[in-house]
């Protein structure tokens, strides 16, 4: 069981409403302890600085360049 | 380098305060201080693109630990698109021009403050998220909406 939306068009599934209220309880603090982790992620973390002067242009590159895994490969 | 600590955030948020950069959280970081319970590893900041704003911003990243050459501080006062600083106390990516939103201001108009931090209104995050059109957004949009219906009811409620 979820809750229906407002304009009764769908539901939000019962596991992701239960989330959005634990979450809602925290305060900002936590949420963000518990928001922020650190993972390796290859060839992006392998820099310390890029720039690019578009953002086509870097949409590009993490295509060209980093693994389809991550994800940050266009649709 | 350790994870994103909440009193770096409030580093970076008094730092660009003091200042006056003009700027928002966006991405999966703005949709986490608006409420959205997901996790991320850096912070996107949605920066105005004028070479005073980047000039401000230079000045907080230093005063903040950052590591910038002369050429980048120039690359960041030019407002390049995109900028991602990974030589710093933490990450964090400018982004000057991101997808889904034609106009600083507009997005600015509509932006809330959460605990002094500057954060994109939930549709400008997932409009940008659309527009990115990127595999990992894609996965995850249907939450975030989800999570955009909900808070729209609990804003509703507090009226």
């Amino acid at each position: 069981m979820g809750v229906k939306k407002t304009d009764g068009s769908a539901e939000i599934p019962a596991d992701w409403l239960a989330e959005f209220e634990a979450a809602r309880r925290r305060p900002l603090k936590l949420r963000w302890k518990y928001a922020f982790i650190r993972t390796y992620k290859p060839v992006l973390d392998d820099a310390r600085y890029r720039s690019f002067d578009t953002t086509e242009e870097y949409r590009k590159w993490c295509e060209d360049n980093l693994p389809n895994w991550l994800g940050y490969g266009r649709v | 380098m350790a994870a994103f600590e909440y009193r770096q955030a409030e580093e970076i948020r008094d730092a660009l305060a003091r200042h006056g950069v003009r700027y928002l959280f966006i991405g999966k970081s703005g949709a986490i201080l608006l409420g959205y319970p997901d996790t991320t590893q850096d912070a996107d900041l949605f920066v105005e693109k004028n070479p005073e704003n980047g000039r401000a911003l230079v000045s907080a990243l230093l005063e903040l630990g950052f590591r910038l050459t002369s050429t980048q501080r120039q690359e960041i006062v030019r407002g390049k698109d995109f900028v991602q600083l990974k030589d710093g106390p933490f990450d964090l990516d400018l982004v000057f021009a991101p997808d889904g939103i034609e106009h600083f201001e507009d997005a600015y108009q509509k932006h809330l403050s959460i605990e002094g931090f500057p954060v994109c209104h939930i549709d400008d995050i997932i409009a940008s998220k659309v527009a990115s059109n990127r595999a990992k957004d894609r996965e995850s949009l249907p939450r975030l909406k989800a999570f955009r219906d909900y808070w729209m009811q609990q804003q509703r409620g507090r009226r």
